[in-house]
């Protein structure tokens, strides 16, 4: 899957804010709780001492229920069987708060009048599920921020750092080579840029070049092609006029006849295809295909009944287009004539014309054909066919040219071609 | 009736010379501009067959000049430029008719044939031969002066067969001349036969004499025994 570069930048920046985040929340946890254990430590070891240097001197054994009842948090209780300072934690019930409540606490033997006893000091704790909990929104909050952060940094990036990337992407993406829209690359202040746009401009100007003598090349091809075509026409012409052959030789004069008649044609679908990419048919008016199609339906008829192939057309609902006329005559001709050419005796032919598109389905070699060589020049499914290559590319040209889309498809043994208007 | 030939390559002129005479037409031809300027001034013709490319010019600029001595001689333009500029531009300068090169002599044969029945009777088309009379207006054939049932693509093949009496027609010459613009795209040209078989039974019903022979191997004839 493709992504922006831009995505994928903030990506990895997300990625890795998340991983961070992730390990350093519980580290983070951790050290807050030692620290704040450390602090509450410090604070008992405190009260120890004071109490050690204040109380412990004076206080008598009568003193102590009354001590015990007046601090809440240091109590003298009975001696137990320690040694020194004792840390631990634990939990008392805050019957106000009704929950248990965690403390720490210092347990500590001390002396009083000769008698010995536990001194037992207790620090309230947060406790550990608010910690982590409001740890959690905390980090929630700065990983929120981040997100925000990112997603503003890398917008205002796209739209300023970026910008002449995208502008420059967008002009290549709308250049066609047939087309005489050159794109207009603008100079950026980044140096990558300026290279890149270079380059392309470079690229560009070199196949436009190349493309454009090569189109000349086969139009002039075919124009000075068709003097001597002429010449050869009209020779043979001359010559069949000129006595009595024997059936053989009028065999080779018919073959040589049909011969120079392809080559007229191919050179005329030549010139044709030039034609339409010089943008000589680029007028257009308003067209209705019913017409079109029912001008020439007897001569697609004649044309079938050779093969005694079965022709049906839907032409339910008018369809004006705005194409050029020799062109829109010519797409409809040329699609027609390939689903009578390529068909098999007794076969159907069946047009279908609606608002959305235009269809031409045949029978035929019961195997689907090669649907992405099918449009391109010269590209005969079967060589030994007469049609010259050329039907489909025109056709492609023609649709291309008025944004029409063309589209094959293999259907319960029907070969059929569509033109999505 | 006597043509002029405007066309600078030598070997279809000839051809296109050799085939006319052939057909009671004299053809003169000229090679360049210059000396076809000089020839319609002095002259007048039937039709001329105007290439547009010429060594010293521009076959328009012959156009122009016909028009400028108020001459009305019919004038076909045979060219290589297809353009459909080229096309409009040589018809709005007065030509007649507009012949895309390479073309069959017998197709050439039959433009001009109808180009100077247009031009020479006004409003009376007919075309007579033997028993058969053939009314281009009303699209309409008669054998012995009664009417038969024919088609317009069978009206458009018996001209052209009589229009080329006496020549051998190949099938793709028919085919090519009955599909008029369609023809660089067809293929096949096995309709010839089908239509060929329809107008030899309507015209032998009717009674007339079977003037289409068949070239084996290459084509049809029309002629008179």
């Amino acid at each position: 899957m493709t992504k922006k570069l831009l995505h994928k930048t903030s990506n990895a920046y997300l990625i890795f804010a998340v991983l961070v985040l992730v390990v350093s929340a519980p580290l983070f946890y951790f050290i807050t709780e030692k620290l704040y254990i450390d602090d509450a430590d410090e604070a008992l070891i405190l009260r120890k001492n004071e109490f050690l240097q204040f109380h412990s001197s004076t206080l008598t054994e009568k003193d102590i229920p009354i001590w015990n009842k007046f601090n809440r948090d240091i109590k003298i209780k009975e001696p137990q069987s320690i040694s020194g300072d004792t840390f631990f934690y634990t939990y008392y019930y805050d019957s106000l708060g009704q929950e248990n409540e965690p403390y720490r606490e210092l347990n500590f033997p001390i002396i009083i009048e000769g008698k010995p006893y536990t001194y037992s000091a207790r620090i309230n704790l947060v406790e550990t599920e608010d910690l982590i909990k409001s740890i959690a929104l905390l980090f929630f909050i700065i990983l929120l921020l981040l997100l925000l952060g990112l997603f503003i940094i890398n917008k205002r990036l796209s739209q300023n750092l970026w910008k002449p990337f995208y502008e420059t992407l967008r002009q290549i993406e709308q250049f066609e080579i047939d087309k005489s829209n050159q794109p207009k690359l603008t100079e950026t202040n980044i140096e990558e840029f300026n290279r890149l746009n270079q380059s392309i401009e470079k690229l560009i100007e070199r196949n436009t070049t190349i493309y454009h003598s090569q189109r000349e090349f086969i139009e002039n091809a075919a124009h000075e092609l068709q003097t001597p075509l002429a010449v050869f026409q009209a020779k043979i012409d001359t010559l069949i006029q000129s006595g009595e052959f024997t059936e053989q030789q009028n065999q080779i004069l018919s073959s040589l006849n049909d011969s120079v008649s392809r080559l007229n044609r191919l050179n005329k679908n030549l010139l044709l295809l030039s034609k339409i990419e010089n943008d000589n048919y680029s007028e257009k008016q308003s067209i209705s295909l019913n017409k079109l199609i029912e001008k020439h339906l007897e001569f697609f008829i004649e044309q079938s009944r050779a093969k005694n192939i079965s022709i049906k057309t839907e032409l339910s609902e008018p369809v004006i287009v705005n194409a050029n006329p020799v062109l829109a005559e010519i797409l409809i001709s040329n699609l027609f004539l390939n689903a009578i050419r390529h068909n098999v005796a007794n076969g159907r032919v069946e047009v279908t014309l609606t608002k959305q598109s235009i269809t031409f389905s045949n029978t035929g070699n019961n195997k689907p054909l090669a649907a992405d060589k099918l449009f391109t020049r010269f590209s005969k499914s079967n060589p030994s066919e007469q049609g010259n290559g050329l039907g489909l590319a025109i056709v492609k040209k023609i649709a291309d040219l008025n944004k029409w889309k063309v589209k094959y498809s293999f259907e319960a043994n029907l070969h059929t071609f569509s033109v999505m208007l | 009736m006597k043509l002029l030939l405007i066309e600078d390559e030598k070997e279809l002129a000839e051809s296109i010379k050799n085939y006319l005479t052939g057909n009671s037409f004299v053809c003169e031809w000229v090679n360049n501009a210059m000396a076809a300027i000089d020839k319609i001034s002095t002259y007048e013709y039937d039709c001329i067959l105007l290439d547009l490319m010429l060594p010293d010019g521009n076959g328009f600029e012959i156009l122009k000049e016909l028009k400028r001595q108020n001459k009305t001689e019919g004038v076909i333009i045979i060219s290589a430029k297809e353009t459909l500029e080229s096309k409009i531009e040589g018809l709005q300068l007065g030509a007649d008719d507009y012949l895309t090169k390479p073309f069959h002599l017998s197709e050439l044969l039959v433009r001009i044939q109808a180009l100077i029945r247009r031009k020479n009777f006004k409003g009376n088309n007919l075309v007579a031969y033997n028993e058969l009379e053939i009314d281009i207006l009303s699209k309409t054939v008669k054998v012995n002066s009664r009417k038969i049932d024919i088609t317009k693509k069978e009206i458009d093949l018996l001209l052209y067969l009589i229009g080329n009496e006496n020549k051998v027609l190949s099938k793709s010459a028919i085919a090519e001349h009955l599909s008029g613009d369609m023809a660089d795209m067809l293929d096949n040209h096995d309709f010839v036969y089908a239509h060929i078989k329809n107008l030899k039974n309507k015209l032998k019903d009717a009674g007339c004499s079977d003037y289409i022979k068949t070239v084996y191997g290459l084509g049809y004839k029309w002629q008179h025994d």
